[in-house]
């Protein structure tokens, strides 16, 4: 391990970014769902909504201090989720391999990707267009329910449940898989660098154009 | 954590001027169309109010008589019936009593 | 009905709204517009309406986004049985401000103004017209003679006749039925202040069930009296016990026509569920032919038509008391300081009491939307300090055509205030 050649993949502050997505994000997917369902009595559903509303917070400190200090990190970001081919459709018709994987134990060729994969690339659009929608209705659904017409509060709250309930859908698969790419996990969680050979079998495009060497 | 030696990183990405203009300016309309949505959703919140209130008084300016004293039916049902105003069936009829409500009540 | 209710008489309905606990998502939205905090349930868990705090205006049912605030009683069935039973004359008593906002439910625009229309549609129905603008015009006529007394005892010492004892000034109005339960159930120590007069709808039935029985030729107990209202809080005041003033007149004067004691309204439907009863009897208040009212029981003036708006109740009354105390008509007409749609508006009419003659100024307030802005010109009248002589007080922002009974508007609010930020927490 020592001697293996090493990608910087996830810089410093980018870490930090997503330490504090986990913080915030699990809390608000649990109490969402505590929040939509009620399950429990009054006092509880009371402390479940703060901690929504702080953890809420939270995340939306964190997704504008990284826009303004990580601005170029997060248009690349974005052009990254964006930019789609036919490579995306191809590894799409083969689930990226990971049922045969899974099921069977196949080896599957896959098309060659760029750092995210086509599924990364799904979950990447629906954070963020699903994030900032979560954000702007949440706030609103917070602070103006009873002073904007109730047909636009209801329909903001209509939109608030769907992307939350369709990014707390998708959280169970991104943890699950983003702890099975041990490597990927190590990088994102601990030290922000993979071993060179690894990423060239799971994303050799970006490997190849946008990994450079140290001068 | 970065005290590990790594060999390579990302080459490095960078927005020209006119690119950080670029899309400033789209960030800007995306962020001003739901503001400027909410804030005309505020502006007409009381719209339908202001309509049904015109509406009355279109009927009281469009009315050929516009004052209590001088409906004749009015007049007729005191003239038939009521008597006068606080007078005849007025008190058993057209006025009440009220209950205090902070002694419990059965 | 199993929990022990304090504030209600036996017969009163105990509580018109409720809220479904499968849809309220805890917000706190329902808590803003309620003028009496009855809404309980910390923000985040599922509310529930107090129901003896509760003064049964909907505030909270028209404004939840999320509509889980509904009403417990729906008279509409029984009405349409009613109305196909020949052997009653069912009168429908329709509000002013019905008739501006009936339209909305049938596709017609906002505020449109189709007193025709509803005349025509109620007729084919099978109602009798019994315009409560009529009883309006009425109701001015009691109201403000009654205001002139108390004036005249207060500023020139004039005695009652009968040697009747003679309320204190501000006199307040007494026509909505919220407003009524605030003061009986909050301050009870202004009862003496509000205007014995009862509602116009409240006198519509006393009048449908005695003047009426002449003008229908039909007996007191064959007549069906149905209250059409922007307002929920009037189903509940239609149950007052003690308004069976009519049958009580019967039993008096030995008339045929008593038996079981009938109300002298007997059932209320709101814009709402009216709309649905038509909509049941497959009735399209949009396509009908205009129609009259058809009796004197529907004939009303311009002041009695205001009456739905806030501020109207009061210019119909200073048009009505400054004729009667001066000999001379109001001019003009139009009194815009009591219109629009702030908080608290307040005037000074000087005239000239012709029977004293001496000049007096009169200071007049309008209050409306409750939880906002009662409090300080309450408390300002129990200090005795309040600079006014007549107060006209609606629950609803806006007056009755914002009632908790018209129809839903979803592109609007009844928050007449700024749009500021209110961070829930508890």
């Amino acid at each position: 391990m020592h001697n293996e050649t090493m990608i910087l993949k996830h810089p410093l502050r980018v870490r930090i970014f997503h330490y504090l997505l986990i913080i915030s994000f699990l809390p608000l997917a649990l109490t969402g769902l505590a929040l939509y369902f009620k399950p429990f009595a009054e006092d509880n559903m009371n402390l479940i909504m703060q901690i929504h509303i702080v953890t809420g917070g939270i995340l939306s400190l964190d997704a504008a201090a990284f826009f303004l200090i990580g601005f170029e990190r997060v248009i690349l970001f974005i052009k990254r989720m964006f930019t789609i081919s036919i490579n995306d459709v191809k590894w799409f018709s083969v689930l990226g391999g990971y049922p045969q994987k899974f099921l069977f134990k196949k080896k599957v060729p896959v098309p060659p990707m760029g750092k995210y994969n086509s599924g990364q690339k799904l979950f990447g659009m629906c954070v963020l267009i699903g994030g900032a929608i979560l954000i702007g209705t949440g706030w609103i659904l917070w602070a103006f329910p009873h002073n904007l017409p109730r047909a636009a509060v209801a329909f903001m709250g209509s939109l608030h449940t769907f992307f939350g309930l369709l990014l707390t859908l998708f959280l169970p698969v991104h943890l699950f898989l983003g702890v099975y790419m041990f490597d990927d996990f190590k990088a994102m969680i601990l030290s922000g660098k993979i071993p060179y050979h690894d990423a060239q079998s799971t994303s050799p495009l970006w490997v190849e154009r946008e990994v450079m060497p140290l001068k | 954590m970065e005290n590990n030696e790594y060999q390579y990183t990302e080459s490095p990405f960078n927005v020209s001027r006119r690119q950080f203009i670029t899309i400033g300016g789209i960030v800007v309309a995306l962020l001003a169309l739901p503001v400027v949505w909410v804030k005309y959703l505020a502006t007409s919140r009381n719209d339908y109010i202001l309509a049904r209130t015109k509406g009355l008084y279109r009927d009281d300016e469009k009315a050929k008589i516009r004052v209590s004293h001088a409906n004749p039916a009015v007049a007729q049902y005191y003239k038939d019936f009521g008597g006068k105003p606080l007078g005849g069936l007025s008190e058993e009829l057209l006025h009440t009593k009220y209950i205090n409500r902070t002694k419990g009540l059965s | 009905m199993s929990r022990a209710v304090k504030t209600y008489q036996r017969g009163e309905i105990p509580g018109v709204i409720a809220i479904n606990s499968s849809l309220c998502k805890g917000c706190d939205a329902c808590k803003r517009h309620c003028p009496t905090g009855a809404i309980q349930g910390m923000f985040g868990a599922v509310h529930s309406i107090d129901v003896d705090r509760c003064l049964n205006c909907a505030q909270c049912l028209i404004n939840c986004p999320f509509g889980a605030p509904y009403e417990t009683s729906d008279a509409v069935d029984g009405v349409i049985a009613k109305l196909k039973d020949r052997s009653f004359t069912v009168a429908g008593i329709i509000a002013p401000a019905v008739r501006v906002a009936i339209g909305e439910d049938f596709g017609m625009p906002v505020g449109s103004l189709v007193t025709g229309k509803l005349y025509g549609a109620m007729k084919k129905a099978g109602f009798e017209i019994l315009d409560n603008n009529f009883t309006a015009d009425l109701t001015i006529m009691e109201e403000g003679s009654e205001f002139i007394q108390r004036a005249r005892h207060a500023v020139f010492g004039e005695q009652g006749e009968h040697g009747a004892e003679i309320g204190p000034l501000p006199q307040f109005t007494s026509c909505c039925p919220a407003w009524v339960r605030f003061v009986e159930t909050q301050y009870p120590a202004l009862i003496p202040n509000l205007s014995s007069a009862k509602s116009p709808q409240q006198m519509a039935g006393a009048v449908a069930k005695t003047y009426g029985t002449k003008v229908w030729g039909k007996e007191a107990n064959k007549i069906y009296t149905v209250g059409i209202m922007p307002c929920t809080a009037k189903k509940w005041e239609a149950s007052r016990p003690e308004f069976k003033s009519a049958y009580e007149y019967h039993k008096h004067k030995g008339n045929t026509g008593t038996g079981t004691p009938y109300l002298d309204v007997d059932v209320v439907l709101t814009t709402r569920d009216l709309s649905r009863l038509f909509k049941k009897l497959n009735i399209n208040l949009a396509t009908e032919k205009e129609a009259d009212g058809g009796t004197l029981l529907s004939e009303y003036t311009g002041a009695g038509t205001i009456f739905g708006n806030t501020g109207g109740v009061m210019e119909a009354a200073l048009r009505t008391a400054y004729a009667v105390l001066t000999g001379e008509e109001l001019k003009p007409l139009e009194f815009k300081k009591v219109r629009g749609l702030k908080g608290v508006k307040s005037a000074a009419v000087t005239l000239k009491d012709s029977k004293y003659n001496k000049e007096v100024t009169v200071q007049v307030a309008v209050v409306h939307g409750l939880a906002e802005n009662i409090a300080p010109v309450v408390d300002e009248v129990l200090a005795g300090r309040s600079p006014y002589h007549f107060i006209e007080v609606m629950n609803c922002p806006g007056g009755c055509i914002n009632g908790g009974g018209q129809p839903i508007q979803g592109g609007g609010s009844s928050w007449l205030g700024a749009v500021l930020p209110w961070f829930a927490w508890k």
